[in-house]
């Protein structure tokens, strides 16, 4: 089910809702498993059994990890319990490329069930956990199990662990902070459904247009670049805001997952604003064990390597993947490099250097999203070529310049708006609003009546953008 | 804080109330078998089946229903278009632009394949069915040819069209006589919020016609000659894709003593469910009038447009009892012919339409006698652009 649909806005929510605050606390979390396993079999009804068979394998496994513990059994219970997830992902997600790769061999794998990238990674890092009593073991399985199924964040992230909503889990909602927090989530739950259903939809619409076309020119090439970007990033934080705001419906308290990357003035840090808990997950759970950077020089870039092959791989199995993982890890590698030449230059703060290094980052974001974004190698090089003139994309013939021309126009307004959006500066205009409004006398309750209007202003106007169209898909659904 | 409480809540009543009432309504409103303003019909409710569920179909079959079922339905998409237009800075709608008060849907490249593909099987029917009759060609432009380029729209490449028609035809070694109609034709000619052109100013276009093939003799097309009837409040289909406010426009036949005696039988209309058709020479045979008025009365009636011939059909027969001549003609067609053709009626005692859309080529053989007749191949932009959908 998706968040962006009637179904799930004015039936499942509602309904959820309803259920989970009317239950005794004792019941929040068998209500929170049914309604999420409900939530998954809308959009995977086979695949739903595939999911609570992991949930209970690794439940089981987990409890034998407990109960030999210090023993050589715990060892390879915790070895399974790790395994038995990624095996599935592995065996839906990349044997058929691999076999592809390794033996020519063409085999055919089912779809991928929606998800399972995002509940292999919380199973295994909730199994890790365990076996290195980071966390203690979940006893009860309904808790587990809604820990896993978890609606808000199940089918595309963020990539909660255990540890960070245990307290819920276990302890039940603080009712405490429910208004406070119910009025957060609602905004935020809001702002994301307008990221992905008044934005990225709507560049994804853009985009769909020019990759029709076939030939283009380098303006249209630049916007249809920029539009890739932003859609991604839309689409994803979009979901991410969503999840989040429904987390703090319900009382959970979700990870970041994404703080303004474009801003970012180097790929180090853009990763540390994209996609956080994908990052966090694979810091956590690959480099450090490796090592991290407490290593030498060349074990230090083969982890680099390793990582962001894995992050590449997370993300697709195709060779625009892998080289969009690998890119990342040249360029982080390069960029230490230079750091440890020039650092006092670099970190200067200077304007001028402040710009070049904005440049830097938003060439690299968009050619990196061109790679991911196309199906093949030879696809992203096209379009990349096309960005400086080159190459078979370049359109000459006066009719498709008068349609490139007019492409740009109709969507430049989506464009301007999504290139300001990604920035920090709509929220900034608002924190100003409210500081200057909560100086007058009725400025307190003027800033939650606009919380309110904008509230209910996006619900209205997405609601509208989800009958009237029928471009809704979620990119990371994929995954 | 406590003392805060009552204000965070304006947001979560408002929010919760908004999905709430929204909920209820979704329950309660009454359901629409059809979207007048869309021009189609609207999901029904699914059925849940063990088979539905596990092919997820029963769950993309209730989205659909929920979408297609939404209460305020229409205020919400006109909402998403103002939205569109005002604040994305859009310059169409779902495909549909406004300007000068007159809705158009965008209509580029143009498809060079297909126009080969639309001479091909202008060809292949006159070397299979009539290889020795007059045969002529018209292009009805559609509106984007009027309005896109002075307005900064793309359209197709019209005369490259034209060009590659023409080319194409006279390489096959058959005749084929162009008819060029798009000349005496101007924006005004069309209705603001439809695809079609507007039957009483056609008369000139029918001249053009007529002169071409020879039959102006036999045609009076002084406006004496006819009665005006009119139907307001004409919504044409790009006013309910555009979902853009827009003054309805009025729907104007003409009728005379020619167009009130004529009788259409309508191959659908006189299929039995065995696939039995009762042809026009047959008793039983059921025949309409040229004007379907009573179109306008059925429930399910989803385009006023189908006032005339009583809209889509795959093969028409028109008889003319008060023609001038007892000549026989048969237009390969689209909709736009359907308002063309009651004006031919005094020129021909028999009218045969073909719309290659919804029957195939070889069927045609069956029911149509070509002989001695009049060909005409009377096709607007919009379909010679997507030829494919001819069958």
């Amino acid at each position: 089910m998706l968040f962006s649909s009637i179904s799930f806005l004015y039936f499942f929510l509602p309904l959820t809702l309803f259920l989970y605050f009317f239950v005794p606390q004792k019941g929040k979390n068998l209500v929170l498993l049914f309604m999420s396993v409900l939530f998954y079999a809308w959009g995977e009804p086979v695949y739903v059994l595939l999911m609570l068979a992991q949930i209970a394998v690794s439940f089981g496994l987990t409890g034998l990890m407990e109960r030999y513990r210090g023993q050589r059994a715990a060892g390879i219970f915790y070895i399974l319990s790790v395994l038995f997830p990624f095996l599935a992902l592995f065996y839906f997600k990349y044997i058929a490329f691999f076999t592809d790769i390794l033996f020519q061999v063409h085999i055919k794998t089912p779809a991928l069930p929606i998800g399972i990238s995002f509940y292999t990674f919380q199973i295994a890092s909730y199994c890790i956990d365990v076996y290195h009593q980071r966390v203690p073991r979940q006893k009860n399985l309904i808790t587990y199990a809604a820990y896993v199924t978890l609606f808000p964040q199940l089918v595309a992230g963020p990539i909660v662990r255990y540890r960070e909503i245990e307290k819920t889990l276990t302890d039940g909602i603080d009712f405490s902070d429910i208004h406070m927090n119910f009025e957060k989530g609602i905004v935020r739950f809001v702002t994301g459904l307008g990221k992905k259903v008044l934005i990225a939809n709507v560049l994804g619409a853009f985009v769909s247009e020019v990759a029709a076309l076939g030939t283009r020119t380098v303006e249209l090439s630049w916007a249809y670049a920029i539009a890739i970007a932003l859609q991604i990033y839309f689409d994803f934080s979009g979901y991410s805001d969503m999840a989040i705001g429904l987390g703090e419906l319900f009382g959970f308290q979700f990870p970041e997952n994404f703080r303004h990357p474009f801003i970012a003035k180097s790929v180090r840090e853009f990763w540390r604003r994209w996609h956080i808990t994908l990052g966090a997950w694979f810091r956590d759970y690959v480099y450090i064990p490796m090592g991290g950077n407490r290593v030498g020089a060349l074990r230090w870039m083969f982890n680099i390597l390793v990582v962001w092959l894995f992050t590449g791989l997370w993300h697709g199995a195709g060779w625009n993947f892998i080289v969009w993982g690998l890119l990342f890890a040249v360029l982080l590698v390069i960029e230490k490099g230079v750091r440890s030449i020039c650092r006092k230059r670099i970190d200067s703060g200077h304007y001028v250097t402040d710009i070049v290094k904005h440049i830097y980052v938003a060439v690299v974001i968009i050619i990196s999203f061109l790679i991911f974004h196309n199906d093949s190698l030879m696809d992203a090089l096209s379009d990349i070529a096309a960005l400086v003139n080159r190459g078979n994309r370049i359109a000459f013939d006066g009719a498709t310049l008068q349609v490139c021309a007019y492409l740009l126009r109709n969507r430049m307004g989506i464009l301007l708006i999504g290139l300001f959006g990604a920035t920090p500066a709509p929220l900034w205009i608002w924190k100003r609003l409210k500081t200057s409004l909560e100086k007058h006398r009725f400025g307190d309750v003027t800033v939650h009546l606009l919380q309110a209007v904008f509230a209910v202003g996006i619900l209205v106007l997405c609601t509208a953008y989800l009958i009237d169209g029928s471009f809704n898909p979620f990119l990371y659904f994929r995954f | 804080m406590k003392k805060d409480r009552w204000k965070q809540r304006i947001t979560i009543y408002s929010f919760l109330a908004c999905i709430v009432s929204m909920t209820m309504l979704i329950v309660i409103f009454p359901k629409e078998q059809i979207s007048k303003a869309e021009r189609r019909r609207l999901a029904t409710r699914p059925q849940l089946a063990a088979e539905s569920i596990l092919d997820k179909s029963f769950m993309e079959d209730a989205e659909d229903y929920l979408l297609d079922h939404f209460p305020f339905r229409e205020g919400l998409r006109r909402i998403k278009a103002q939205f569109a237009y005002h604040i994305l800075k859009q310059k169409e709608n779902n495909g549909i632009y406004v300007d000068g008060g007159y809705a158009s849907r965008l209509e580029y490249p143009l498809n060079e394949a297909s126009v080969v593909r639309m001479a091909d099987k202008l060809v292949s029917l006159k070397y299979q069915y009539f290889p020795n009759e007059n045969t002529w060609y018209a292009v009805i432009p559609d509106k984007n040819f009027f309005l896109a380029e002075p307005n900064g729209y793309p359209s197709m490449d019209y005369d490259r069209m034209l060009e590659l028609l023409a080319q194409r035809l006279d390489s096959s070694g058959e005749r084929f006589d162009y008819i060029d109609i798009a000349a005496g034709l101007e924006v005004d000619d069309y209705y603001h919020t439809d695809t079609h052109w507007r039957q009483e100013r056609l008369l000139g276009t029918v001249a053009v016609v007529g002169e071409a093939m020879g039959i102006n003799e036999a045609l009076n097309l002084q406006e004496s000659n006819f009665e005006r009837h009119e139907i307001k409040d004409f919504y044409g289909v790009y006013y309910g894709q555009s979902a853009l406010p827009m003054e309805p426009d009025t729907i104007v036949y003409l009728t005379n003593e020619t167009t009130d005696a004529a009788r259409v039988w309508n191959l659908e209309e006189n299929l039995s469910k065995d696939g039995q058709v009762t042809m026009p020479e047959h008793a039983g045979a059921v025949w309409n009038p040229v004007y379907q008025t009573q179109k306008l009365e059925e429930p399910l009636c989803l385009d006023q447009y189908d006032v005339f011939l009583g809209g889509a059909a795959s093969l028409q027969i028109i008889k003319s009892p008060k023609a001038n001549t007892d000549r026989r003609l048969v237009i390969f067609r689209d909709s736009f012919t359907s308002s063309l053709a009651p004006l031919l009626l005094e020129a021909y005692s028999e009218i045969t339409l073909i719309d290659l859309r919804y029957i195939s080529t070889p069927l045609v053989g069956e029911y149509v006698n070509f002989e001695g007749a009049d060909i005409l191949f009377l096709y607007n932009t919009s379909i010679i652009n997507n030829a494919s959908m001819l069958k």
